[in-house]
């Protein structure tokens, strides 16, 4: 029951989100071209910050001389 | 002096002679007027006082609401950039007219770029515009189904029909769109006897006698001299404007005047300029401008100022300014032309139009023009006013010379409508409708601002145009409607600027309370379902009249 729940709570956000971005207006071969863009430059953007994360933060330690 | 030269320049026209007149009545010295009442109130019953103008509101809508227009708007160009590309190169099939092979070598005939938004942006949601329906279009209508199998590029019909779909798109405001067989009776005595066809001109042999007695009722509906009534509303603007200005005329012209109006003048050669949407202030600049330098290159005096205004603006609801205009008309001495096509029968206390709301004498107004198509039910338009100008124009005005003259049975519809209204048939049933017609429109509009939406224009006007501003859920609104059963019209760009798509009601007066319930309650589910209620009850971006004036109002 609540599964089913969360999945109509899910499937209305991305209808606000298809209609927001004028998605709506587009044939559904053009939806998954967008959306994988999307999704693909969200997910270089994640594994950068996964991969540089702890170098970033030992250096701003760095700076502030938090350590050594 | 200026005054010779206007008589010299145009002699001839009646407008002058009217115009002396009213000049020697004025008897203006220096610039100042003598102390004596020149505005008389209109002819309504005493009981009727004239209305404080409500102001108009055009509310803003959040930053983020034009930022995700932009932004969608973006997104769907780029889309069709790609789609345009994908054609040229041959892996689409292109569905827009091309020529044939054998002239590919010619110059083209088909501008391909110019129809980009048409092709990659209307034709996407095509399926929301020109739907066809199979009945009378009263307050409940039935929409004949179709379907694209190709995404809007071409339709099938099903052969099912949606029925009773409430329709809140035509102009029907006083309800004269029926088919009641009791108040269609001398509409269908008039065919019997003229039968449909006219064959002819006004001018020639198609001056039929309903034709005269019409254009005498409108002349007393509206309280004028004289009227004369033309085969189509859009021609009649288009049409006359320029038998009425010409070369070495100003006209000065609201932004958002309708095509036909700019049609007109700029077929009569005469010089435009263009003030912002009810801003007096920049009309008064303007007119002094105009007088003050004159005609661009040489400085001689305008041989004649026009202003064209508008009674109630369609795309947004919102009503002219009329008292402040007639101010400045009489302190400068320009001409006011008034279209009245969306206000005649549905504004003013006993529906005369605009004239009667504000209570102003409709002969100040120096051209009065309407329309029939919107609470008459039937099909025209008219020019009223001063009757060596209706004379004038019926042997100068295009459309009364080479337009063939209007069928009997409209004539006949549009008699019976004014009749109606008029209350000259005997019974109360027009003020009835224009009373139900005001309530309506007042029950729509509170209801919709009190749950959030944004609403354009005047309180008092029948056309509501509720903004969706996102191009996707454009689309989207007009479908879920009509899957609600309601025929919503929804407009878009060129119609309107490009970040403020709307959906635009049109309140009548044969909508019960119970279907203005129905719309008002899906309304509300949508709007929380796409998410429409973006109002927060702030003041308007456009600039409003300022609290200091420099021309007085009753002077």
């Amino acid at each position: 029951m609540a599964l089913a729940d969360a999945w109509k709570q899910l499937s209305w956000f991305y209808y606000q989100y298809v209609l927001v971005t004028a998605l709506y207006m587009l044939e559904p071969w053009e939806r998954t071209i967008f959306n994988s863009l999307l999704i693909t430059v969200a997910a270089m953007a994640v594994y950068t910050g996964y991969v540089f994360m702890p170098q970033h933060i030992m250096a701003i330690l760095h700076y502030f001389e938090v350590v050594q | 002096m200026i005054r010779t030269d206007e008589h010299h320049s145009c002699k001839g026209t009646p407008m002058c002679h009217s115009d002396q007149k009213q000049l020697q009545s004025n008897s203006m010295k220096n610039g100042y007027h003598k102390k004596e009442k020149v505005q008389k109130n209109g002819k309504g019953d005493g009981f009727h006082q004239p209305r404080v103008r409500g102001e108009d509101s055009f509310e803003e809508a959040p930053m983020y609401v034009a930022v995700l227009t932009y932004m969608g708007y973006g997104i769907v160009i780029l889309f069709g950039y790609f789609r345009d590309f994908l054609r040229a190169v041959g892996f689409e099939k292109c569905h827009q007219a091309q020529e044939r092979e054998e002239q590919k070598d010619f110059v083209p005939l088909y501008q391909d770029f110019e129809n980009f938004y048409k092709r990659n942006l209307y034709t996407r949601v095509r399926d929301n515009w020109n739907r066809p329906i199979c009945s009378l279009p009263g307050p409940v209508f039935d929409v004949m189904e179709r379907v694209s199998d190709d995404y809007n590029w071409t339709f099938r019909l099903t052969g099912r029909t949606i029925e009773n779909v409430i329709n809140m798109g035509s102009y029907n405001y006083l309800g004269f769109a029926e088919n009641n067989v009791d108040f269609l009776k001398t509409v269908a005595e008039e065919t019997r006897q003229y039968g449909v066809g006219v064959c002819s001109t006004r001018q020639e042999l198609g001056n039929l006698s309903t034709h005269e007695k019409l254009e005498r009722l409108v002349a007393e509906f509206l309280g004028v001299e004289s009227a004369m009534a033309f085969g189509m509303g859009f021609a009649t603007n288009s049409m006359n404007i320029p038998a009425l200005v010409g070369k070495g005329c100003l006209i000065l012209s609201d932004e958002l005047n309708h095509t036909s109006l700019i049609l007109g003048a700029r077929l009569s050669g005469a010089t435009i300029r263009v003030f912002k949407h009810n801003n007096m202030q920049s009309l008064e600049k303007m007119l002094k401008d105009a007088i003050c330098s004159g005609q661009p290159r040489t400085h001689r005096a305008w041989k004649k100022i026009l202003i064209m205004v508008e009674g109630i603006y369609s795309m947004e609801g919102s009503l002219v300014r009329l008292p402040e205009i007639l101010a400045l008309k009489k302190k400068y001495k320009a001409y006011l032309y008034l279209d009245e096509a969306h206000s005649i029968g549905a504004v003013g206390p006993t529906g005369r139009g605009v004239t009667e709301y504000f209570g102003v004498d409709p002969n100040e107004v120096d051209v009065l023009m309407g329309t029939f198509t919107k609470s008459f039910g039937a099909a025209g338009g008219y020019i009223a006013g001063k009757k060596e100008l209706v004379d004038y124009l019926r042997s100068h005005s295009h459309s009364a010379v080479y337009a063939t003259a209007m069928s009997p049975p409209v004539v006949e519809q549009i008699i019976r409508a004014i009749k109606c209204i008029m209350g000259v048939d005997g019974t109360t049933e027009g003020q009835r409708r224009v009373r139900q017609l005001a309530e309506n429109t007042r029950y729509l509009r509170s209801r919709l601002k009190e749950m959030g939406f944004i609403i354009y224009g005047n309180q008092d006007s029948p056309v509501v145009p509720l903004l969706l501003y996102l191009p996707g859920k454009v689309g989207a609104f007009s479908r879920a409607m009509l899957k609600r059963k309601i025929g919503v019209v929804v407009v878009g760009f060129p119609a309107t600027p490009i970040t403020e798509a709307r959906a635009r009601f049109c309140v009548s007066a044969a909508h019960t309370r119970e279907m203005l319930d129905k719309v008002l309650q899906s309304l509300d589910e949508l709007g929380d379902d796409i998410k429409l209620k973006f109002s927060r009850h702030r003041s308007s971006y456009r600039p409003e009249l300022y609290d200091e004036t420099d021309f007085e109002l009753d002077s």
